[in-house]
């Protein structure tokens, strides 16, 4: 694991909302193939970290980004990157499940048709049938492609997503707090699909759920107030952090 | 260590009550361990029918550390320093219960004993039986002072308990030899103090828990080894 090579590598970030400083001096390195888990209390600034790789943070006003992100060694936070081909590249899936209001089929055909990723229907079909393949959906869906997206189960909506986010095969996948709105089967089945994605993608995924962190990821980040505190192997962050705060926080001892 | 109270008011407390079963059950396997040596030294048999009757108290405060190690787990998932006190209650309660069951069986030990044992046998034992004494008395002190520093002592001193071993089984060889019709007594006291060691060797297994609970780590060597037993010439 340690062989890995980075896949986004994070430099002195500083993030302000306004006056608000959402982070603080931010250095992280996200390995390529595998899960990161960044955990800490609401308003950390874990979700403005995620948020910062595909430039999200840009549809926000007020938002100041000084630092570096740099993916595969390219810098993305300045202004001659082509945004849109940023979030090609890296996708991302939300706390509650949002298809858009279309049926299966087109919820997972949109990305690689606004992309030009399909020049005829039998290859459109090809990447929707591999995409659902791949969410671990398209057993459940196969028959019913043309009934709204909407109309599946909460699960199934959040798989269809993911299903959505790797059809323009990205390099990373970002996860907001993916399974907070799903039951334990369903969370059971992203968390199962998420351990066959991490073959293809690199995942960072941002969740309440320590258990959910250690069941998951490799390597678990911890943010407290705007900074990282700590970022290590899971296997470590959860037996024996280094920092104290870290086990105050993984043991329920925050105040 | 971290001080700050769990915000879970009724995890803090369980997390105390097991810390407090282990120190209890560690003093009881302390007082069983140290009238068993009294009463060997002294050939008391008397005293040995107790230790033999109140073994059963440390098993029962063993199960009930079981129970509230496996409602931990399943209640709170601990983790960090919660996890390694779990996985350490648990490992160090198994120890301390085999040192009991030693105890009890030292004590069975006596009944058959006459009560005039040559003073260098009773005296060699003695010697051992003390050193582990302390030994678990040192090791149940770290536990509560969580002292990493004394944890790594007691590790160490066991190689004194395999030297003092050795010089007990040689006692007990020389008695044999001297009269081949002490082979029935000389065969009770090798078993004595065969289990006087183990018992010790159990000490040691709390001290490398402990020091896991502490640091993170397991300590690292192996352990210091004393002289095997070969009969001096």
């Amino acid at each position: 694991m340690t062989n890995n090579k980075v896949k986004i590598k994070t430099e002195k970030l500083d993030v302000f909302y306004g006056q608000k400083q959402a982070l603080k001096n931010v250095n992280l390195e996200i390995f390529n193939r595998e899960v990161t888990a960044l955990i800490g209390p609401s308003g950390c600034g874990k979700s403005t970290y995620i948020r910062c790789i595909n430039r999200m943070n840009d549809v926000i006003e007020t938002c100041k980004i000084s630092g570096s992100i740099k993916i595969d060694g390219q810098e993305i936070n300045n202004k001659q990157i082509d945004v849109v081909r940023l979030r090609e590249r890296i996708g991302m899936v939300f706390q509650k499940p949002n298809p858009f209001p279309k049926s299966i089929y087109d919820n997972v055909a949109y990305g690689p048709q606004i992309h030009g990723l399909a020049d005829h229907k039998d290859k459109l079909d090809q990447i929707v049938q591999t995409s659902l393949k791949k969410s671990a959906l398209w057993e459940e869906v196969k028959d019913r492609l043309d009934e709204p997206g909407t109309s599946l189960s909460g699960g199934q909506q959040q798989r269809l997503c993911i299903a959505r986010a790797i059809s323009v095969n990205p390099e990373v996948i970002l996860m907001d707090e993916p399974c907070s709105a799903l039951d334990p089967i369903a969370t059971a089945k992203i968390e199962e699909l998420m351990e066959e994605l991490k073959k293809t993608f690199t995942i960072v995924i941002v969740t309440h759920s320590m258990a959910q962190a250690v069941r998951v990821s490799q390597r678990t980040g911890f943010f407290h107030l705007g900074n990282l505190i700590e970022v290590d192997t899971t296997d470590k962050m959860f037996k024996n952090p280094n920092n104290k705060m870290t086990q105050d926080y993984i043991t329920g001892r925050f105040g | 260590m971290s001080e700050e109270k769990r915000i879970v008011k009724s995890y803090e407390e369980e997390m105390q009550s097991l810390n407090d079963d282990l120190v209890k059950m560690g003093s009881l396997t302390e007082s069983q361990l140290s009238d068993t040596i009294q009463a060997i030294v002294k050939i008391d048999k008397e005293a040995a029918e107790n230790i033999i009757k109140n073994d059963a108290q440390i098993n029962e405060l063993r199960a009930k550390i079981d129970d509230q190690i496996s409602t931990v787990l399943v209640k709170r998932a601990p983790m960090a320093i919660d996890l390694r006190t779990t996985i350490s209650s648990l490992k160090i309660s198994h120890d301390l219960e085999r040192i009991g069951d030693l105890a009890k069986s030292v004590a069975k030990k006596i009944e058959p004993l006459p009560i005039d044992l040559p003073q260098e046998l009773t005296g060699s034992l003695k010697r051992l039986g003390e050193l582990v004494q302390k030994q678990l008395n040192n090791v149940l002190d770290a536990y509560i002072t969580k002292s990493k520093d004394k944890a790594v002592d007691v590790w160490r001193n066991d190689e004194q308990v395999d030297d003092l071993t050795h010089i007990a089984m040689n006692e007990v060889a020389n008695f044999l030899g001297k009269n081949k019709k002490n082979l029935e007594l000389a065969t009770h006291l090798l078993f004595v103090t065969k289990n006087i060691e183990r018992a010790g060797d159990h000490v040691t297994n709390i001290a490398e828990s402990l020091y896991y609970l502490i640091e993170g780590e397991y300590l690292e060597g192996a352990r210091p080894k004393g002289k095997e037993f070969v009969k001096d010439k």
